[in-house]
């Protein structure tokens, strides 16, 4: 006798129960929260909260998003780009202790959220230059 | 055979389970930042921001925008509307083709079904003012829109980057402007 249904049907069951996610890892995301917050936050102590926003916002335009909602008061920040795929970016800014302000960004490609770290990466040295040329201006 | 059998079913496996890759320059500044920032923006001088925002505001009622939201203290607008995307000449060429088909003797001639239907049109401005020389605010607006069929199928999903469309935008917002500041 053949056991190559039997194998067949195995392999079926563990190639389904590889894809198999469970609730509450779609809800609460994956990734460990520390390791997930390094990679999505800089800090600076250049300029304020609000200049801090206004060249999130500049980035975020230049990086082809158009803004979906902005709060000064909370200091976040959410974006969309629309292109072969959306991108959905919300980035907060805190004012943290000894005038340092935290920027945390996280973004998601469709069903997909962005974990690579080079992608914020990307992110913060369009800021980083976006925070220079206004930091310029202020002084 | 078998052996083939068994790599077909794992690879069918592995790629049910494949996500997207995201694309590697996701998030970095294209080549064309420059050229489009400048399609974009514009130096404008008025007495206050709140003037500034207050004219957009009424150049995007003109152009039939609802405003969604306004962060005064960042000087963000964001409105979006719903129009018609057909294309005239689109709808003409698909309602010929029907007719050709019709006379053909066809029963199934639906090419007008196949038009683009809705576009949904986001649009952003933001007011920057100079901090080297008050009195004067860069102004940067952007759009995007998306193209749904008349199944909502999605069509296009696009920035608009015609340059014409913000000079017609920027030159309503001057004479709001102009009208709001000789009003005051």
């Amino acid at each position: 006798m053949s056991r190559l249904p039997g194998l067949m049907l195995l392999l079926g069951l563990l190639s389904l129960a590889g894809c198999a996610t469970t609730t509450p890892t779609n809800i609460a995301g994956g990734g460990t929260q520390l390791e997930t917050r390094q990679i999505q936050t800089r800090e600076y102590d250049t300029l304020d909260k609000a200049m801090t926003m206004r060249s999130v916002i500049a980035t975020l335009q230049d990086l082809g998003f158009t803004i979906d909602q902005a709060d000064a008061e909370l200091g976040t920040i959410t974006a969309t780009r629309l292109d072969q795929y959306t991108m959905r970016m919300t980035v907060t800014v805190v004012q943290k202790e000894g005038e340092r302000i935290s920027v945390r960004a996280n973004a998601r490609i469709g069903e997909n959220a962005v974990t690579d770290a080079a992608t914020y990466q990307d992110f913060f040295v369009v800021l980083d230059k976006a925070m220079f040329l206004t930091l310029q201006k202020v002084d | 055979m078998r052996r083939a059998a068994y790599s077909l079913l794992l690879l069918a496996g592995l790629s049910a389970c494949a996500t997207p890759e995201i694309p590697e320059s996701a998030l970095r500044l294209p080549e064309s930042t420059l050229d489009i920032r400048s399609i974009q923006t514009r130096t404008l001088e008025a007495s206050s921001e709140t003037v500034i925002l207050t004219a957009t505001i009424a150049v995007l009622q003109d152009m039939e925008f609802n405003i969604d939201r306004i962060e005064k203290p960042l000087g963000v607008i964001t409105a979006s509307k719903v129009s018609d995307a057909d294309d005239k000449n689109q709808k003409t060429g698909l309602f010929l083709l029907d007719m050709l088909c019709a006379m053909g003797g066809s029963g199934s001639c639906d090419a007008s079904s196949t038009a683009k239907d809705d576009q949904h049109i986001t649009l952003t401005m933001v007011v920057l003012p100079n901090l080297a020389r008050a009195g004067e605010y860069k102004v940067r607006i952007t759009i995007q829109r998306v193209i749904y069929d008349k199944m909502d199928r999605v069509l296009v999903l696009e920035r608009i980057d015609n340059a014409e469309t913000y000079q017609t935008i920027f030159d309503n917002l001057r004479k709001s402007l102009f009208i709001q500041e000789g009003k005051s």
